[in-house]
């Protein structure tokens, strides 16, 4: 057969896609229960969620350490003893903490589901935070803390998020060593007693969520007392630093971390969309012109990426990369030209139809797998959307024009207004 | 597949695919899944850093950033993909390197039209070296120099491996071997490794067979068989003494790293020493975490696990000390957990609760087609393409008594390379 390989195969434009949606009840307690059944494998990931991120604390590592603490021991059963029994039924315990909440994932076969949840409920209720179990915790945070300290990358981070928002922001803040020495047991018992004692607020299922699984998740959401007050906490002010070229030196590096960016709007505003096709244009994918230029072309880093973050009150957007630090100049250079060329030209058609097909591809790869879908409904959870967001999607993607991307390129991505945060020497 | 313990009978849903050769001796596995709207290509080809010139390593994964720089009939490999609505990366270890790449079902044969141009050919430029090369030594730099402890690996394996390539990583053994590649020699490495007949090419996800099939005639016969050209290297031989290194570095904590080697990944003793790896160092059950960082506080952070490789590969112990913890005594509190397992029958149950887990692991892993298609072609790399539905199996078959013979044939201080890493 003779083909002619110069010629690109006919491709369709994506017009469409299938989406299984989740299905969501409020229990006579108050607990929202959202399962999403799809996959072929028999697992299940299940996420239970509390209003007890770092925004609700009084204390610094307050909220994270509560967290953390959780599978360390109940009155029941000692910190070794729930180790061993999530782990004799494969079972895999995730926590995570960040501002806007606190979460606990489960992830475990279909099978041992019932058997996980004996030991959970014991961890949402009854959870003791042994004196001996947290100094060990802290001292070790201590140690991975300055290990991480040593990280250019690490510490850009820290920085920037310290610059953008303010030090004393829950969004900009981090926790030091000397706040975890400062933490006793008596705060993490507190902070339980608080926001995590019948305030379960959240129960997102995913996986093989049939019907089986959903009784079995019903029945231990049955032995919550919850009394969920929708309580409401003022968000505190942004207070940014003044300087907005901000320079660590550390010696001894060979490369420079840099993030350069600023405070933006979080996904419920209307240009969040527009704005993440202009990022990915930019910076986000691997056709991006920074990623072109950059690596591609002049060979100056390993990898250069912008990103849009959104969180419940607020956002952020940043471009990152670590380079060389004799080349750092010369890239500066480079990346303040593409946000200058982005403000001022169009971009020309054929890029933005390459951009919004790639968009439109990976937003069908973040629905294909039963976790994946999970992690699109939360986002429609956060930020109060319905579905309509996604079915949305694709026309908003193909009816925006490089004039509107100029102009969001125009208000948004003003030099002055951006934050420039460097470590390295 | 069952379990004792009043488990109930389980039959995991089989991973299902036809498999078929072109006649230029490429291999291609088919895996449908009408469920999704996506399909995978993942195109493996037998070469990794084993197969370098000790003096020019960290070549297989230069060339494969070379890969994605364009091929003889397609200038832009990415911008073609993305257009089309697709996504694709790829790694390079010590065994294979594997390229993936995702796109919407109904555009699957761009993905086809690309992955083959770049077996029939690349567009080879000095330029596009250059820049390459550049960006391999930032990734050097970032991932391996400019991290606490990045060289670690740097530092273990030519203590652990004297005469098999293992000596060296993935990424290279020097800066300097990446400088020095030549044009020459990314042509002959093209050359002697990428061709049809060296490689496996798995398409999984929303695609009949006949079109799989058709699109493998249409794209990939035509590209010609080649010679394969593979250096042989020798086995590594049982070490005999118990190596040791020190190396100081500007980090915070003293680090120690205790490396053993193991049976290889096609041998049942694998799958033995990685439920012991299990035992020793998977999740907070697990015997040192309990006894080291819990029990009795010398390390903040303790870990074991294996290297994965297809060789005779490592078991490798690794642990931040506490502060005021010497690294005699924290290397000591590591021997006699070890020696436990050599001396006294792991429990059941704990035998039991480490086959869960990796019972957990396999289900895990099989979510999603791109997963299932890399675990078919590995399969097939280690000679088997059926263990991607029988290594549950493996793994319970594994008794009290393998355990306790295979530690005790590994945990022996003349197969153990310590590296110390000592804060400065």
């Amino acid at each position: 057969m003779n083909i002619d390989r110069t010629i690109a195969p006919q491709t369709e434009e994506i017009l469409s896609f299938n989406l299984v949606e989740a299905n969501s009840s409020k229990l006579e307690n108050g607990i929202n229960l959202h399962s999403i059944q799809a996959g072929n494998e028999a697992v299940l990931k299940v996420d239970f969620i509390f209003n007890a991120g770092s925004l609700h604390q009084t204390k610094k590592g307050q909220a994270s350490l509560t967290n953390r603490m959780i599978g360390e021991g109940t009155s029941k059963y000692s910190a070794q003893q729930l180790a061993d029994a999530l782990d004799f039924y494969g079972a895999y315990i995730s926590t995570r903490s960040a501002t806007d909440e606190s979460s606990v994932t489960l992830y475990c076969l279909s099978k041992h589901l019932k058997s996980c949840l004996t030991y959970i409920y014991e961890m949402f209720t009854d959870a003791n935070f042994p004196e001996d179990d947290l100094k060990i915790l802290t001292q070790n945070s201590v140690q991975k803390l300055a290990v991480n300290e040593q990280k250019n990358s690490f510490l850009v981070r820290k920085h920037f998020y310290a610059s953008i928002f303010g030090e004393e922001n829950p969004y900009g803040s981090s926790i030091n060593k000397e706040d975890y020495q400062n933490i006793n047991r008596e705060d993490l018992v507190e902070f339980y007693q608080t926001n995590y004692i019948n305030k379960l607020e959240h129960i997102l299922i995913s996986g093989q969520a049939d019907g089986t699984a959903l009784k079995e998740i019903e029945v231990f959401c049955e032995k919550f007392n919850n009394t969920i007050s929708s309580k409401t906490i003022q968000f505190p002010s942004f207070n940014p630093v003044t300087e907005k070229k901000i320079f660590h030196n550390k010696p001894s590096s060979s490369q420079s971390a840099i993030r350069i960016g600023r405070n933006i709007f979080n996904r419920n505003h209307q240009d969040f969309r527009k704005f993440q096709l202009l990022n990915l244009i930019l910076g986000g994918y691997f056709g991006s012109r920074l990623m072109k230029n950059i690596r591609e072309d002049k060979g100056l880093t390993y990898g250069i990426y912008s990103s849009i973050e959104s969180y419940k009150n607020g956002g952020s957007w940043y471009i990152e990369t670590e380079m060389n630090n004799e080349l750092r100049e010369k890239g500066l250079i480079e990346i303040y030209k593409e946000l200058k060329t982005l403000r001022e030209a169009l971009i020309d058609k054929e890029e933005l139809q390459t951009a919004k097909n790639y968009l439109l591809g990976s937003f069908l790869r973040s629905i294909d797998s039963p976790f994946s879908l999970a992690d699109r409904y939360k986002i429609l959870l956060d930020y109060n959307l319905s579905y309509s967001y996604y079915y949305e999607f694709i026309e908003i993607v193909k009816e925006t024009t490089a004039e509107e991307l100029r102009n969001l390129a125009h208000i948004y991505l003003q030099e002055k207004d951006l934050y420039e945060v460097i470590v390295g020497c | 597949m069952y379990f004792c313990f009043g488990f109930i009978y389980t039959q995991h849903t089989l991973i299902h695919y036809n498999t078929f050769n072109l006649e230029n001796g490429l291999t291609v596995i088919h895996h449908l899944d009408e469920s999704t709207q996506l399909c995978v290509i993942n195109t493996l080809y037998n070469v990794g850093s084993k197969h370098e010139n000790p003096n020019k390593t960290g070549f297989a994964h230069l060339f494969e950033h070379l890969m994605f720089g364009g091929s003889v009939n397609i200038e832009e490999f990415d911008e073609e993909l993305q257009n089309a609505g697709g996504e694709s990366n790829a790694f390079t270890s010590n065994d294979i390197t594997n390229y993936y790449l995702t796109l919407p079902s109904n555009n699957i044969e761009t993905g086809f039209w690309l992955e083959s141009d770049r077996m029939l050919s690349l567009d080879f430029s000095q330029e596009s070296l250059d820049v390459q090369k550049s960006v391999v030594i930032e990734e050097f730099k970032e991932r391996y120099l400019n991290q606490p402890y990045g060289d670690v690996w740097l530092k273990i394996l030519p203590l652990a491996y004297k005469v098999h390539p293992y000596s060296w990583p993935t990424i290279g053994k020097e800066i300097s071997h990446i400088e020095n590649a030549t044009l020459n020699d990314v042509k002959s490495f093209f050359k002697s490794f990428y061709c049809p007949n060296n490689a496996v090419l798995v398409v999984a996800g929303n695609i009949s067979l006949e079109k799989c099939k058709m699109l493998c005639e249409k794209w990939f016969a035509p590209i010609p068989k080649q010679q394969i050209n593979k250096p042989q290297y020798q086995k590594e031989p049982q070490q005999t003494e118990p190596r040791k290194e020190t190396v100081f570095a500007d980090v915070p904590q003293d680090m120690i790293v205790m490396a053993y080697h193991i049976p290889a990944r096609t041998d049942k003793g694998y799958y033995i020493a990685d439920l012991i790896s299990d035992i020793l160092g998977a999740g907070k059950s697990a015997r040192l975490y309990n006894a080291l960082v819990k029990k009795n506080p010398i390390f903040s952070e303790l870990d074991a696990y294996l290297s994965g490789d297809i060789d005779e590969g490592l078991l490798l112990v690794e642990g931040k000390l506490l502060p005021n913890v010497s690294l005699d005594d924290a290397e000591q509190a590591i021997t006699v957990e070890l020696n436990k397992l050599k001396n006294t029958d792991v429990e059941e149950l704990e035998l039991q609760k480490v086959k869960n887990k990796s019972e957990t692991n396999i289900l895990f892993n099989d979510v999603g087609s791109l997963n299932k298609a890399m675990k078919l072609a590995y399969a097939f790399i280690l000679g088997d393409i059926e263990l991607v539905n029988n290594e549950a199996e493996l793994y319970l078959s594994v008794s009290q008594n393998d355990i306790k013979s295979l530690a005790k044939e590994i945990f022996d201080e003349n197969n153990c390379s310590t590296l110390y890493y000592r804060k400065k």
